[in-house]
């Protein structure tokens, strides 16, 4: 079964009858199986599930942190089967922003080289300025130098966002980008998150349990017995 | 497959060190690396400078750099090739001669100069207008005299001299020669006079008794390539003396010094390898968030391990410049406390130890850092979802295998010994799986222990259960604590090791020169006078005083065969056996000797039973004018140099007659005894025959120069050297190796203190979890205190108790194969190491935890990422 809206354009991701396995002691527990789906250049999806549906890993397999136990998976057009671990790294480089739920900010580093870090994987000229300027747009242009453990989680997550769009990237997945946040700054999370998307022209793939945030992607889908499922709007609104 | 480019890799590299420097396990890796090169540079510094010098002064001692001597001229044909090779010759007459002034007669060593002399150095003279340093001898038509000799002869400068068959002017008084050489085996006083008017004095007759000397100076190579040829010379019985490679051995206390310094320089260098293995640890454990990161940012295993490797490159170059600093300054420190010993300048430092720091800093930092920083490389991307995907360590054994290899490797470099370094590393590898072990049941003891600790309410009770809580938490975080545990305990053992040596060599160079130590010799005493100068002694002179007979016998066979003849090859030139050798006869084993090989004549007799043994050799003599062999006692050295054994017969001829002694032992004596040694010891009744004379070494003090003054009165014959400013020298040498010494020591209690921080910093964030969640249950800050004391404490006791136990151990094996002697029990190790283990970890601890009691525990669980 797949999952997906278009079919005149070539999806930036796509996921063909995937299935992950895990041992188990002595049983394989089976976490996805034959999960199909196709997203779109510029559009946002939500996934949404329980606690222990295999969001994460779900996450962790489309981004191709993970390999499945069977399937297939493209990524910017290219199957990322072929791929050992560094290609799929390089084929991420530039090209893919990441927002986790417990922000992965280094704590040795500042505000701002934080968000410079992965530019400096590929040096470009005029790097600090960019990343000064995406601090400044999530509203941190006054805290450049401040360590993580002097900014609220709110404010870590701002930082996380201005990360994720630095490169110019082209896909953003999110994991729970405000599970670790209390709603008044949650809500203002998401508000950055989806006009930082908007602005950028960036696909957006999130994974969330927060049906507000849901919501707001144009497409939702819901993980259920290791298999995606297209929710209906007034399904998400309930 | 790589991605990132070089430039931005380097670029990368050095601002992600200089973000990371705020860390402690970054600051603990630089001040390990930095103390490793420091002090290998500063040892390395510090020999090489004193190794150049001592070759460049033993050639001004030697008066060149190779030095050709034989009883007849050399000829044209060893001249020119030695010229042909790049040398400066210079050639020297010695021989002894009487000088007269009128009535008065008086022999003299005579030394005859050319135009060249000296090749280094200078003449300090005094020609009549105070002294003066030159760079050259006396001209034609001048000699100049020994203040002794001016003094015999009642010499002034402008007064005439006669010698042989002309007369000369005394043109100067030499107060030091650049070649003089210490030794006391030339007696008469110097004269020193130039070639040109040798030949009218018409002293050089047939049979005439004259050392022709061939000094030649230039570069080494000019010497490599005149080898053959000094190999050819010292075939055909010619003396060759190349400075660099007979150089004089160090004195033995500045030669134990400099094992002393490296084997201290190793022991720092060892300890900044534990410090960097503890620091790496820490390092890579925070920064495996950042490759995951990195991964997911689009970075290859290479990419990351390029990155971290760089990044620890950079820090070793900085590291490494800080650490050569600090080992030039140290270096200087070393020679400005050695400088008034050292009887010259040293030249500047030279480049290579530099380079050697360089490769000690990446050898420590790939062999103790290696295996652990691989693990960063095999980082999953995964791991930012799903925290707990953290690559497995190294195995221990993987990471101490690597390390020890490497440290071998060094111990080899440093060494020159193979096999040394493959023995002290097999040691160590069996003392740390020994150590391993025992840490373990020690762990176990400590949670037993503490388990049992009773739980009342009395007012103990806060520290009981401070105790309680600390000694269980370290026994159950076992792995961590092994690792520290084992760190501390090689420190304490390293540090109580190098002090336990440090304490042995003071004790050995104390007890080698005593207040009473001899600071006159008396010499040419002759029979008639002994018991008349043995009383006027006895008053100053201590118990140990004894008045050696002497006789002049030169060696001419071996075993039947002529002595050249019958020696190795190289050893045909050799002095011993071209000069006349100072024989004694005892009954007893002299003072500071030992029977190295074979038995003393008399094995078993006591000291002071002289009366005994003699009445033994009166009833049956041992020698005979027709030669049978006696037996004799042979210096070690010398029996090496000739080739001796236990069983050959040597031959001396002593005037007209000869006397032949069978080899029944060989002793080892302590030629820096400042007491009268022989190379060769006759038993009793077997020289006495011949003419001979008595020589004593004593002891005077400042209030005995009355008694000075009476000898000299009294025994005109008597020759009286005063060498208390040659003990006085030493004496200062002791001194100042001693302070060299011991601030080595100092750098090696550093480098074990950064063990201890780099070990302590390392375990901070496992400490801070446990920190903010006992706060969170509600653990008053005064308890946490306690406890984090207690704990540190414990591990500090248990350290030093390992510590002991192992530094005992090696005490012992060393006790035993080197120096021969019966191990002892070391009170004060067993109580110093646990208690300054307790207090320095427990104040370290206690001080590195006091940021974390102040954290509100949400920052504390914050700090490992539990947010």
């Amino acid at each position: 079964m797949s999952v997906s809206s278009r079919t005149h354009v070539s999806p930036i991701l796509h996921a063909d009858h995937l299935a992950k396995e895990v041992e188990s002691g002595e049983r394989r527990l089976s976490i996805l199986s034959d999960l199909s789906l196709a997203v779109f250049p510029g559009e946002s999806v939500a996934i949404l599930g329980q606690s222990g549906a295999g969001k994460s890993t779900l996450l962790g397999l489309l981004a191709g942190l993970d390999t499945p136990s069977g399937g297939e998976l493209t990524l910017f057009g290219q199957s990322l089967r072929a791929l050992d671990e560094d290609g799929r790294a390089s084929l991420r480089a530039g090209r893919v922003g990441f927002v986790f739920q417990n922000f992965q900010l280094l704590p040795t580093l500042t505000a701002l080289e934080n968000v410079l870090l992965p530019l400096e994987l590929s040096p470009s000229p005029g790097a600090e300025a960019r990343a000064r300027d995406w601090l400044t747009r999530v509203g941190l242009g006054e805290r450049l130098d401040h360590l993580p453990k002097q900014l609220s989680g709110g404010e870590q997550q701002r930082v996380a966002l201005a990360r994720a769009f630095v490169t110019g990237a082209e896909l953003v997945f999110a994991d729970e980008p405000t599970g670790n946040l209390d709603p008044t700054t949650g809500e203002r999370i998401i508000e950055a998150l989806f006009s930082l998307n908007r602005e950028a022209g960036t696909t957006l793939v999130l994974v969330t349990h927060d049906h507000a945030l849901a919501r707001r992607c144009d497409r939702c889908l819901r993980l259920e017995d290791g298999r995606l499922v297209e929710m209906a709007r007034d399904e998400v609104m309930a | 497959m790589s991605r990132t480019s070089w430039p931005a890799l380097l670029r990368l590299s050095a601002r992600s060190l200089i973000r990371d420097l705020r860390a402690a396990d970054v600051r603990a890796l630089a001040l390990a690396l930095a103390l490793a090169v420091a002090a290998s540079t500063m040892i390395g510094f510090f020999l090489d400078r004193l190794d150049r010098g001592l070759t460049r002064q033993a050639g001004q001692l030697a008066g060149g750099d190779v030095v050709l001597e034989q009883g007849r001229p050399f000829d044209t044909e060893v001249r020119e090739a030695l010229e042909d090779a790049g040398l400066t010759l210079s050639e020297q007459i010695d021989m002894v001669s009487m000088v007269s002034r009128g009535e008065r007669f008086q022999p003299a060593s005579l030394k005859v100069v050319d135009s060249v002399y000296p090749h280094y150095g200078t003449v300090r003279v005094d020609r009549g207008n105070g002294i003066e340093s030159l760079a050259h001898g006396p001209p034609p038509g001048e000699v100049w005299v020994a203040p002794r000799l001016a003094l015999l002869m009642e010499l002034e400068v402008g007064d005439r001299v006669r010698l042989g068959e002309t007369q000369l002017e005394v043109g100067g008084v030499v107060e030091r020669e650049p070649d003089q050489s210490a030794g006391f085996g030339n007696f008469n006083p110097r004269l020193m006079m130039h070639r040109d008017d040798l030949d009218a004095t018409g002293l050089v007759q047939e049979g005439s008794r004259i050392e022709y000397e061939l000094l030649a100076a230039g570069s080494a190579e000019a010497v490599a390539r005149v080898e053959p040829l000094l190999q050819r010379l010292r075939r055909e019985g010619v003396e060759v003396r190349d400075v660099r490679q007979d150089r004089p051995q160090l004195g033995s206390a500045l030669a134990r010094a400099e094992q002393y310094l490296s084997l201290a320089g190793l022991a720092a260098v060892l300890l900044a390898g534990v410090a960097v293995a503890m620091a790496t640890r820490r390092y890579v454990e925070r920064h495996l968030d950042t490759a995951a990161l990195l991964r997911c940012f689009g970075a290859t295993q290479r990419d990351l391990l390029r990155l971290f490797v760089l990044q620890l490159l950079w820090l070793a170059l900085a590291a490494s410049a800080l650490g050569a600093l600090l080992g030039l300054a140290g270096q200087a420190l070393l020679v400005a406390l050695l400088a008034t010993f050292l009887p010259f300048s040293l030249p500047a430092p030279g480049l290579l130890p530099l380079w050697l720091g360089v490769f000690t800093a990446l050898a420590v930092l790939v062999g103790f850092a290696g295996p652990t920083l691989l693990r960063l490389k095999r980082v999953s991307a995964l791991k930012v979802l799903r925290r707990e995907l953290d690559p497995l360590p190294p195995s221990a054994w993987l990471v101490v295998g690597v390390a020890a290899l490497v440290f071998g490797g060094l111990l080899w470099l440093y060494s020159g010994d193979l096999w040394l370094a493959a023995g002290l590393l097999l040691g160590g590898l069996v003392m740390l799986v020994v150590l391993w072990g025992l840490g373990g049941v020690l762990l176990r003891l400590v949670l037993r222990g503490t388990a049992r600790l009773p739980r009342g309410r009395g007012p103990a009770d806060g520290m009981l259960t401070a105790l309680r809580l600390g000694g269980q938490q370290l026994a159950r975080r076992r792995q961590a604590s092994l690792g520290q545990l084992l760190a501390f305990s090689v420190t304490f053992f390293t540090v109580a090791m190098i002090a336990l040596v440090r304490g042995d060599l003071l004790t050995t160079w104390q007890a080698q020169l005593p207040a009473d130590t001899p600071n006159h010799f008396a010499i040419n005493i002759q029979p008639q006078e002994r018991d008349a100068f043995a009383s006027a002694l006895a008053g100053a002179a201590d118990a140990r005083t004894a008045l050696y007979p002497m006789v002049r016998g030169r060696l001419t066979a071996i075993n039947g065969q002529p002595a050249r003849e019958a020696v190795p090859a190289e050893a045909r030139g050799n002095n011993a056996l071209r000069r006349e050798l100072n024989l004694t006869w005892r009954a007893t084993l002299p003072e500071g000797n030992r029977v190295v090989a074979g038995e003393w004549f008399a094995a078993g007799q006591e000291e002071g039973k002289e009366g005994n043994w003699l009445d033994e050799v009166a009833a049956e003599p041992q020698a005979s004018a027709s030669g049978a062999a006696v037996p004799i006692s042979v210096e070690n050295g010398l029996a090496e140099r000739l080739g001796l054994t236990l069983g050959d017969r040597l031959t001396f001829t002593i005037g007209s007659d000869t006397v032949t002694g069978e080899v029944t032992s060989l002793r080892s004596l302590d030629w820096e005894s400042f007491r009268p040694n022989f190379y060769v010891i006759f038993p009793p009744d077997t020289l006495e025959r011949f003419g001979h004379s008595y020589i004593t070494a004593f002891h005077l003090g400042d209030d005995d120069r009355d008694l000075l003054r009476r000898l000299v009165r009294e025994f005109p014959g008597v020759t009286l050297l005063d060498v208390e400013a040659i003990l006085a020298q030493v004496r200062e040498v002791l001194a100042q190796v001693t302070r060299a010494v011991e601030l080595v020591l100092g750098f090696v209690l550093l480098a074990g203190i950064s063990v201890l921080y780099a070990a302590l910093t390392a375990s901070l964030p496992v400490r801070a979890h446990e920190t903010g969640l006992l706060r969170v249950f509600g653990a008053s800050n005064r308890l946490l205190s306690r406890m984090q004391a207690a704990e540190f404490a414990v591990l500090g006791l248990a350290s030093g108790l390992m510590g002991a136990l192992l530094a005992e151990l090696a005490a012992a094996g060393i006790y035993l194969t080197w120096f021969d002697l019966a191990p002892r029990f070391h009170w004060g190790l067993w109580l110093a190491l646990p208690l300054a283990g307790a207090l320095l970890i427990g104040l370290i601890g206690h001080l590195l935890s006091r940021g974390l009691r102040r954290q509100a525990p949400a920052a504390s669980l914050g700090l490992l990422g539990e947010a």
